[in-house]
């Protein structure tokens, strides 16, 4: 089982003001392909930073960040969207869908931006990840129509449509209600199992974390720990 | 992946209908004001065009100076028999030729006497003569007899004649000597604006008869051409060919006939020159009033443009604050900047295109009620303008022209802001609280 996310001794210095801030010190971190790994830590405590830097929206002060085997440290901006488009997908805390475009036209946006693929093969994954997560019939409406659990449904099946090796999520339950949030988490979970996608989340939801196959917690910027919650690990495809 | 960004602009414009109407409806007022600025200018431009190519000049123009003395100079053309078949070989585009007599005499009445200046015309062989000149008093073919003149109403009541007077016309031959000829007033036109307020027309023969003329001799032959446009190049060619075949031809000089006389007389040479020149050559010195109302119109527009633009940065600027979250997903999921740069520009040139071609058709509106409404032009504007009612010339070159033109800076001034979204950090404008 190889890694695909590999952060060495990792810093990132922001200015807040006339003031230094210190979001990482020193981080060093390994994700394994097929691993539902969480990053726990209060608030302020570098979990943001952690996945803007594995998700390469960011880049580090020092230290390293290798995605599938790619320094990022030695990519152009062009490269690193592309890395990104290819390689990577997002969920976000706050669903982030684009308002104006239907739920099917949202999903279909990544493949767009890739190209390659055609019309009907869009179709046919785009339907079959709606189909997954039971909002098929909801395919012509726009996000302002759904529910907060609705819409980050789409999101998972934005971020899995162009079949990245690695989706990162940030707090992606934080504006939802428990039950709701469940739903999410298991289905990413669900995909996670089936299609042997790396997940990478942070939370700070003790139910949450319960879902990992690891978590890693993250405290004033450093990893204080990993805890390895079960042995249920997705590579296989089981 | 077109159709999807077309869509994206379109329903964000469709988000913020208030804002974006009005903005397009700045876009369209400046497009339609375009347009209908247009369609006046062109309007006198053709209004100057056929009038003056009836009564001045022709498409071409084969004028000239013989001097018989190296101090004096007259602006005449002999042997113009053999100047037009020379001219009629080479230029094959020839719809029909006229050969006009110059001349500037004062003349006088029992009461008054005003400087003229003198066409003679054959009028049976002016076919485009008869649609221009409208007249209030008296019989067009009445001026082909010998010994009448054609007045336009001004020039009538500064003489204080009617139809039926007589005048006395009185100019120095070539030879510097002073001749008199009697006419007698057999028609009064209807003024063409600038272009009547000092000219008078009479029978060719009538003005060879007052400046002892032979028959071979006139002022200048008017070609006129199937196509007006070609005028300047037809006229290269037949300058060319007419020194070729042997004429002393006069370097182009893109002036009126009367502007070079002084400096004709002042050179050293004697015999004769030909002058070839275009109809835009010799209204020179009515271009001015073209000039200064595109001038006008131009600041006009330019002030207007302005605010379409400020309003445009404004907008934009509002739209990405807005949406800087929104771009910031865009970022992380893998749009290049050149495609948000693309994105913003869409919208720009779609708000643009919509509020261009909403003007466009709305000054052509305009324009086309301004005519079928007839406004009369205050009898000031009429001698400037060369138009009795108000003409608006808008063709869809014209209209689709200044859409584009108005849809172009809409793009361009969404330049900067674009630029500026797609610079956006996706790191930040993710994390933007809007």
């Amino acid at each position: 089982m190889g890694t695909i996310v590999s952060a060495a001794n990792v810093s990132k210095d922001y200015k807040l003001g006339k003031t230094e801030v210190r979001a990482l010190r020193g981080v060093s971190l390994d994700v394994h392909r097929g691993e539902f790994l969480a990053i726990a830590g209060p608030s302020g405590s570098g979990k943001t930073t952690l996945l803007n830097l594995i998700g390469c929206v960011d880049t580090p002060t020092s230290g390293t960040v290798n995605i599938d085997g790619r320094d990022t440290r030695s990519l152009s901006e062009r490269a690193l969207t592309d890395l990104r488009l290819h390689k990577i997908g997002f969920i976000f805390q706050t669903f982030n869908l684009v308002p104006v475009l239907t739920l099917y036209q949202n999903v279909e946006f990544p493949l767009l931006l890739q190209g390659g693929l055609g019309r009907a093969e869009r179709r046919k994954r785009i339907e079959g990840l709606l189909e997954a997560v039971g909002l098929l019939d909801h395919a012509r409406h726009r996000p302002s129509e759904l529910s907060g659990g609705q819409r980050q449904r789409v999101a998972v099946a934005r971020a899995l449509v162009t079949r990245p090796p690695l989706v990162l999520a940030d707090e992606p339950t934080a504006n939802l209600d428990s039950l709701t949030g469940s739903n999410v988490i298991d289905l990413m979970r669900e995909m996670n199992r089936r299609k042997g996608t790396t997940f990478v989340f942070s939370t700070h939801d003790p139910k949450v974390m319960s879902h990992a196959s690891a978590v890693v917690r993250i405290a004033d910027g450093l990893i204080v720990g990993r805890e390895e919650l079960n042995d249920i690990v997705a590579a296989s495809g089981t | 992946m077109l159709l999807t960004d077309l869509q994206i602009a379109a329903r964000n414009l469709v988000n913020h209908t208030r804002r974006n109407a009005i903005l397009a409806a700045a876009v369209a007022t400046v497009t339609a004001l375009l347009v209908v600025l247009g369609g006046v200018t062109a309007g006198i431009r053709a209004a100057m065009f056929e009038s003056a190519t009836a009564l001045l000049t022709g498409h071409v123009n084969v004028g000239g100076f013989f001097k018989i003395t190296s101090g004096s100079g007259a602006a005449l053309v002999s042997d113009f028999e053999k100047v037009l078949a020379d001219a009629r070989r080479v230029v094959p585009e020839i719809r029909f030729a006229v050969v006009r007599g110059r001349g500037y005499a004062k003349a006088i009445s029992e009461t008054q006497s005003v400087d003229q200046v003198l066409f003679g015309i054959d009028v049976r062989s002016e076919p485009v003569f008869r649609e221009v000149v409208h007249l209030s008093a008296g019989r067009l073919d009445d001026l082909s007899q010998p010994g009448t003149v054609l007045l336009f109403e001004e020039q009538a009541r500064q003489l204080g004649v009617h139809v039926g007077d007589a005048l006395t016309l009185s100019a120095p031959t070539t030879r510097g000597v002073s001749n008199t000829v009697d006419v007698r007033v057999v028609a009064i036109a209807s003024n063409v604006g600038i272009l009547s307020s000092g000219t008078a027309f009479l029978p060719s023969e009538t003005l060879r008869q007052l400046y002892q003329l032979k028959r071979s001799t006139t002022g200048a032959i008017m070609l006129y051409l199937e196509d007006p446009a070609a005028a300047r190049r037809v006229a290269a060619r037949l300058r060319g060919a007419l020194a070729s075949a042997g004429w002393r031809v006069m370097d182009a000089d893109p002036r009126p006939y009367w502007e070079k006389l002084a400096g004709v007389k002042s050179e050293d040479w004697v015999g004769q020159k030909l002058d070839v020149t275009t109809w835009e050559d010799e209204l020179s010195w009515l271009m001015w009033i073209l000039k200064a109302l595109q001038g006008l119109a131009g600041l006009l527009i330019g002030v207007l443009t302005v605010i379409v633009i400020v309003g445009i940065l404004n907008t934009l600027a509002i739209a990405i604050r807005e949406r800087t979250q929104e771009i910031g997903t865009l970022r992380a999921i893998g749009m290049q900047r050149t495609r948000v740069l693309w994105l913003f520009l869409l919208e720009a040139a779609l708000l643009g295109t919509t509020g261009t071609i909403a003007g466009a058709l709305a000054g052509a509106g305009i324009s086309g009620l301004l005519n079928v409404a007839g406004i009369p032009m205050p009898e000031a504007a009429q001698t400037i303008l060369m138009q009795r009612y108000l003409t608006l010339s808008v063709s869809f070159g014209t209209a689709a022209g200044s859409a584009a033109v108005i849809a172009a800076v809409t793009t361009f001034a969404a330049l900067y802001p674009a630029w500026y979204a797609a610079r956006l950090l996706p790191v930040t404008a993710m994390h933007h609280v809007g």
